[in-house]
């Protein structure tokens, strides 16, 4: 009984022993009179046979055995017809059931051991295969886009950049971006391989909520598929800005009228001599400023310098600049001269290596543009201000607010030469990235790639609001989960009911609106299987077969068919009853 | 009995069937032919309703189907009537028969079929939908044929600005009649159409003739915000206009309750009268012939224009001579044989003989040839590219003029003074050594130069002068180097010398053409401006007029002792007219002087006092007004995509905005009124109520996008948020350092 043989009703042992043991002592007693005959030998036989049938019927006896009660199939999109067929080969009378979203698997309740095939089953419904041994194998290959990464939130004049990923391209096949008006922005053809990335880089037109599509077309022009792209364009606030200068310079002079023209607030402060000072007020109110306060610095986001009016800063002036840089987010900037370079890292924490090089090329065409001949010192925190993958410039993060240099000389050449824009560009991707952001009161982050109609979409709301209440839509709250490392970080679950835009918010801050966009059935399947498949490939792990443990389990008892017990016990107790007739 | 009506009710059921069809057939043929499904349903309702009518299912008897049944069915022995009568009505016999007949048709009658024409109603619809579909093929041809005219002879429509009430008559525009007369070079003739997107030669001059059906205030074109009435003509309104440059147009007109009636943007495009294209052929551009050669150039040349070329000719510049000396002589030389005016391409020759020309070795002769075409008022010229022919020269010679000539010519006057005396001197200290003879006639050769000097100083006064040609002389002796000042003052005193005649001799021999020319020119002329009137001489001031004049009387007793041999005599006067001209010189110089900057006084009691206390700051205060390059027109794609999800209604100030955007998109397209033509009218049609769809703002804003430029390069504070991790990052940041 213990290798593996064992009784199913193995508690009506001694009674029914017992039962068979005086059953058979009636048919010896019975027979007793024909004793010393071979026939009582023989009928003896017999009914023992019988009654170790009969004994056994009763019993069920049981034998271990691979049965495929214990096994299940799930099926998920994207499975291969013959891997199924080959393990229902394999584990014949397995049951397999199709996964469908928002329905709980039925199968799986006295089954322990599973093969899930296709892309896998999405992250929300991982909890109904929590505890089983689930075997991943995998579907068919995935082709169309799997990956589709882009900015969702950029300022007005800020480029959208759209990165995707095409699994099993077709030959010139055409990845086509247009905008929301349905005019082609941008296309790239398809090469021959495995997989394609396309990257576009556009700038959007106007502040909004806008979604692109990124078009898959054939050869002649025929959409094949069509991806949406949602994201938001933010409008932005025009600068205030200060530039203090020991004496006036064409730098300055081209800089201040550039940023006055854009409708920036601007106070020019030159000095003249000593304490005597040119104030010059563009589009602001004439409010003189001598001395550099923390309460006077709130109100501008940017500060340039000449070098020799941050050199001539006194203590409680540097001090200043400094808590303001931390706490406050100012952006400071200072103009280069030559003395820039001679500044002990006490002075100005920026180092400078001496390159030689006197001239940088920008733009394209390419454009030549004087430089110092000095190159920045890549120690960590020093951020490098790009253009066209040239540094220009470059900041070191102090606390909130930015500190940073640029190495051109003599920007004020290109406005001279007649090309304001080239001007433009190189004086906006400096000061972006020097000047703060305004501080949002919430933040929001969407933790689901892909949010769709009627599932999960889990997000994370940043606020120093407590208790936290979020709104679907101004209509019905929606119930949060504060993390307990970071107690500002809530989290939270909400099901979309419509496709398109939609919108969270603190019912107590109008300004900190979400908007996400939901997706529809037939958009980001590809990405979504993928993903899908991967987070499937992570949980369970491909291809690693079911561990030794789960095995024995799954060695279920089977009884041995009655049948095996009661044709013997039939037949042996035909014997008896025909034994005398004969 | 039941059977019976089974039987009935089934029959009856066939017969609806084939009214379905029948009416199925029809409805699909109308529905097919004018692809609406309305009047296919209408189509379908009347058929059925008549293949109701003549069938009349509904009318289907018991008799007639007793009646089809005893003859159908012989087992039914003519007895099946009897089913239907009630049974306490009849005999026995009767009862029996019909119990009989009752048993065996409970058999028979579901499978007997009732009289029916179902196949023949289904090939009746099959062949109406086969009739349509082809119907449709060929009559969908032939609309696409005519949508295509459709396209060109576009109506003009208006459609009401705001909504109106009910129960007013809107006036109906029936007949537009626009009359696009060509200029008449152009031998267009003028065209009548209906179409309102114009397009025609510049200077056409179109008419439209509107008439209305019910009464109207007042129509007006308005283009591009310049609003021109209608002329009222009996029943039609019309209006001229020449088409001068490309741009949009609308018309809107109000009815007598005042209600402002719309039509959609026209656009109105000008095609350039382009000026002439000529072609030369087989020509280098440059010939170059020996003197010798058969000098003749041939000129063949098509000209082409697109209405038609009204004249050409050859402009032909003979240059003789070369450098100061060039002359130039313009030739127009037709061509041979006449143009024939107003074709479109012209084919011209002509054989250019440089000698008929009047050319010598040494000229250059530069021809192009001009057309004109038959534009009116101005004709549009275009002109060749310039040919050369030259006919090289046997000799050259060499001209060279010096760098500074005239320039310096005041002081060396001055000078000469000087020089005399230095001259004088040195002969009074000569004088033992040199023959008597030797000494007279440096004597009078000095006498000679000083009343050369005197001459020029009187010239400075307006004196009239035996020497008049003087100054000439002077640029012919400045024409020779001179390399140090004294060599210079040499010559200069030589040109007032006896050489210089026999020097002007020489000039008369080389006999420069270009010398004459020049000898007319004075180099002084930029310092005096007219010697022969002294009231006009303005060099010099009143008193300097004076001194110079007292100068020339000394200068006269100086010439007078060198005449008369007695050079120490003559030195005093010398050296007082020295004198005299030095100060007036100098005076001169003081002249100059008084132009110069005048600082202005210092104060001696606050110099270097350091003291700034007075000195104030400086203030600049300047606004500008900033907007984004179509701001309005950005916020309107914007809120166009709100409107396209749905989330809001049109409303008042989208109507600015629509206004607005519109403006700022109306001063591009009046470069380029074709591109921005869609989306203009995209725009105003937002202005109609009954515009503002989906589709349409889908459409609109389709198109703005397509037409709206990048924006420009501009710093700017967006929005952030920080949350406690990422400021710790920052502050570690911060610490690292």
């Amino acid at each position: 009984m213990s290798d593996g043989f064992m009784l199913l009703n193995h508690n009506l042992f001694w009674p029914l022993l017992i039962g068979c043991l005086v059953l058979l002592g009636f048919f010896v007693w019975k027979e007793w009179h024909q004793k010393g005959q071979s026939r009582f030998w023989i009928k003896i036989a017999v009914a023992c046979i019988g009654l170790t049938s009969l004994f056994l019927l009763i019993l069920k006896p049981a034998t271990p055995k691979d049965t495929t009660t214990g096994k299940a199939i799930v099926l998920t999109e994207g499975y291969r017809a013959e891997q199924l067929d080959s393990l229902k080969k394999v584990f014949k009378r397995i049951k397999s059931e199709e996964y469908v979203s928002g329905k709980s698997l039925s199968i799986i309740e006295d089954v322990d051991s599973l093969f899930l095939l296709g892309h896998g089953v999405p992250l929300y419904d991982f909890w109904q295969l929590e505890g089983k041994s689930v075997q991943f194998l995998g579907g068919e290959a995935i082709s169309g886009w799997t990956q589709i990464h882009h900015t969702d939130e950029l300022e007005l004049g800020e480029e959208l950049k759209v990165q995707a990923q095409y699994q099993n391209p077709q030959k010139e096949y055409w990845a086509v971006l247009k905008d929301n008006g349905g005019n082609p922005l941008d296309s790239v053809q398809f090469e021959e391989g495995e997989e394609q990335l396309v990257q576009f880089t556009v700038q959007p037109k106007a502040s909004g909520h806008f979604v692109y599509q990124l078009e898959e077309k054939n050869a002649e022009g025929a959409l094949v598929s069509s991806e949406p792209i949602p994201f938001i364009v933010e409008d932005r606030e025009p600068l205030h800005i200060l530039i203090l200068n020991t004496f006036p310079t064409f730098e300055s002079k081209y800089l201040k009228n550039y940023l006055a023209e854009k409708g920036h607030q601007v106070l020019v402060r030159s000095q003249l001599t000593k304490n005597k000072y040119k104030f010059e007020y563009f589009n602001r109110d004439t409010q003189p400023i001598y001395q550099l306060s923390k309460q006077a610095l709130e109100a501008f986001d940017l500060l340039v310098f000449d070098v020799e009016s941050y050199q001539n800063l006194g203590r409680s002036a540097s001090t200043v600049l400094k808590e303001s840089m931390a706490e406050n987010g100012l952006g400071v900037f200072i103009q280069p001269s030559g003395n820039l370079f001679t500044l002990s890292k006490n002075q100005l924490p920026i180092g400078f290596d001496a390159d030689f090089n006197t001239d940088i090329s920008l733009g394209n065409p390419p454009q030549s543009l004087q430089k110092y001949p000095f190159a920045f010192q890549q120690e960590f925190p020093l951020q490098p201000i790009k253009m066209d993958s040239t540094t220009i410039a470059a900041y070191l993060p102090q606390g909130k607010g930015k500190m940073g240099t640029s190495l051109l000389q003599n920007t004020y050449q290109l406005v001279l030469d007649g090309k304001p824009d080239s001007y433009a560009a190189i004086w906006t991707e400096i000061l972006d990235a020097l000047v703060p952001q305004f501080e949002k009161s919430a933040s929001w982050e969407m933790v689901t790639d892909i949010p769709r109609v009627d599932e999960p979409a889990n997000f994370w709301v940043h606020s120093s609001t407590n208790p936290l209440e979020v709104e679907i839509e101004a209509s019905s709250k929606l119930p949060l989960l504060q993390d307990v490392p970071i107690p500002s970080r809530w989290k939270g679950v909400q099901y979309p009911r419509k496709k398109g835009w939609n919108q969270l918010q603190i019912p107590a801050d109008s300004t900190s609106q979400f908007s996400y966009f939901v997706f529809g059935k037939n958009e980001r399947t590809t990405v979504s299987q993928q993903n899908v498949y991967e987070q499937n490939q992570r949980y369970f792990g491909q291809g690693k077969s079911s561990n030794a443990q789960v095995s024995a389990t799954s060695k279920k008892m089977e009884p041995i068919s009655p049948l095996w017990f009661f044709v013997p016990f039939l037949l042996s107790m035909g014997w008896l009853w025909l034994e005398p007739k004969l | 009995m039941e059977q019976l009506q089974h039987f009935k009710s089934r029959w009856q059921r066939f017969q609806y069937v084939e009214c379905v069809l029948y009416a199925v057939g029809f409805g699909g043929l109308v529905y097919l032919l004018t692809k609406n499904l309305g009047f296919g349903l209408v189509g379908f309702m009347v058929a059925f309703g008549i293949a109701l009518v003549l069938n009349k299912p509904w009318k289907i008897k018991t008799e007639s189907v007793i009646a089809f049944v005893d003859a159908h069915v012989p087992e039914a022995g003519f007895s099946s009537g009897l089913l239907t009568l009630p049974t306490d009505q009849l005999s026995n016999l009767s009862l029996l028969q019909r119990h009989r007949v009752a048993s065996r048709l409970k058999d028979l009658m579901p499978k007997l079929m009732p009289p029916h024409h179902l196949q023949k109603a289904a090939l009746v619809m099959f062949g109406f939908i086969l009739i349509g579909v082809l119907g449709r093929y060929v009559l969908g041809d032939f609309s696409s044929l005519s949508s295509k005219k459709g396209n060109n002879k576009e109506q003009i429509q208006f459609a009401p600005l705001d909504s109106i009430q009910e129960g007013i008559e809107i006036p109906e525009l029936t007949e537009t009649k626009i009359t696009v007369a060509y200029p008449s070079y152009t031998g267009i003739p003028s065209l009548n159409t209906s179409n309102p997107n114009i397009k025609a030669v510049e200077g056409t001059q179109i008419t439209w003739n509107l008439t209305f059906d019910g009464e109207v205030q007042e129509v007006i074109m308005d283009r591009m915000g310049e609003l021109i009435p209608f002329s009222k003509n009996g029943e039609q309104y019309q209006l001229s206009q020449p088409l001068q440059s490309s741009g949009f147009y609308s018309f809107t007109f109000k009815d007598l309750e005042d209600n402002a009636y719309l039509t959609d943007l026209y656009s109105l495009e000008v095609t350039p009268d382009n000026p002439p294209m000529i072609e030369i052929t087989d020509l280098n551009q440059y010939s170059y012939f020996e003197y010798n050669d058969d000098k003749t150039i041939p000129l063949n040349t098509q000209i082409f224009d697109d209405y038609g070329v009204n004249d050409a000719f050859i402009v032909a510049t003979v240059s003789k001579g070369s450098g100061e000396s060039v002359k130039f002589r313009e030739e127009t030389l037709q061509f041979d044989g006449s143009i024939s005016k107003g074709n479109k391409q012209q084919r011209l020759k002509k054989l250019l003989d440089l000698s008929q020309l009047k050319m010598d070795p040494g000229d250059e002769l530069y021809f192009y040839v001009e057309a004109q075409d038959n534009k009116t008022p101005t004709p549009n010229i275009a002109r060749s590219e310039t040919y050369f022919a030259v006919i090289r020269d046997t000799v050259t010679d060499e001209f060279a003029v010096e760098g500074n000539l005239g320039v310096d010519l005041m002081p060396d006057y001055f000078r000469s003074q000087r020089q005399l005396i230095i001259d004088t001197e040195k002969l009074i200290q000569e004088q033992p050594d040199i023959s008597e003879y030797d000494f007279k006639f440096r004597s009078n050769e000095l006498g000679f130069d000083q009343k050369s000097l005197r001459l020029k100083y009187g010239q400075f006064m307006g004196d009239e002068t035996e020497l008049q040609d003087a100054p000439g002389q002077v640029s012919a002796v400045e024409e020779e180097t001179h390399t140090d000042e004294d060599g210079e003052e040499k010559d200069i005193l030589d040109g007032y010398s006896h050489k210089h005649d026999s020097e002007n001799e020489h000039n008369l021999v080389v006999e420069h053409p270009e010398k004459d020319e020049e000898e007319e020119e004075d180099p002084l002329h930029e310092y005096l401006h007219n010697h022969s009137d002294p009231e006009e001489s303005t060099l010099f001031e009143k008193s300097l007029k004076a001194q110079l004049r007292d100068a020339l009387n000394i200068m006269w007793d100086a010439e007078l002792y060198l005449r008369l041999y007695q050079p120490e005599k003559s030195l005093p006067y010398q050296y007082q007219a020295l004198e005299i001209i030095q100060e007036i010189k100098n005076s001169a110089r003081i002249y100059v002087h008084r132009i110069g900057f005048d600082p202005p006084p210092i104060k001696e009691e606050t110099r270097l006092t350091g003291d700034i206390e007075n000195i104030k700051n400086v203030d600049k205060n300047e606004s500008f007004e900033y907007e984004m390059t179509f701001a309005a027109t950005r916020k309107m794609v914007a809120r166009l995509e709100t409107l396209i999800n749905g989330n809001s209604q049109f409303t008042k100030s989208d109507n600015t905005l629509v206004l607005e955007a519109g403006n700022e998109l109306a001063q591009k397209a009046v470069s380029e009124p074709v591109k921005y033509l869609k989306v203009l009218q995209g725009l105003r049609d937002l202005e109609k109520t009954t515009n503002r769809t989906k589709e349409m703002y889908v459409q609109v804003q389709k198109n703005i996008l397509s037409v709206l430029p990048k924006v420009e390069s501009n710093p700017g504070k967006g929005a952030r948020s920080l949350d406690e991790i990422n400021l710790l990052y920052l502050k570690e940041l911060g610490d690292y350092e």
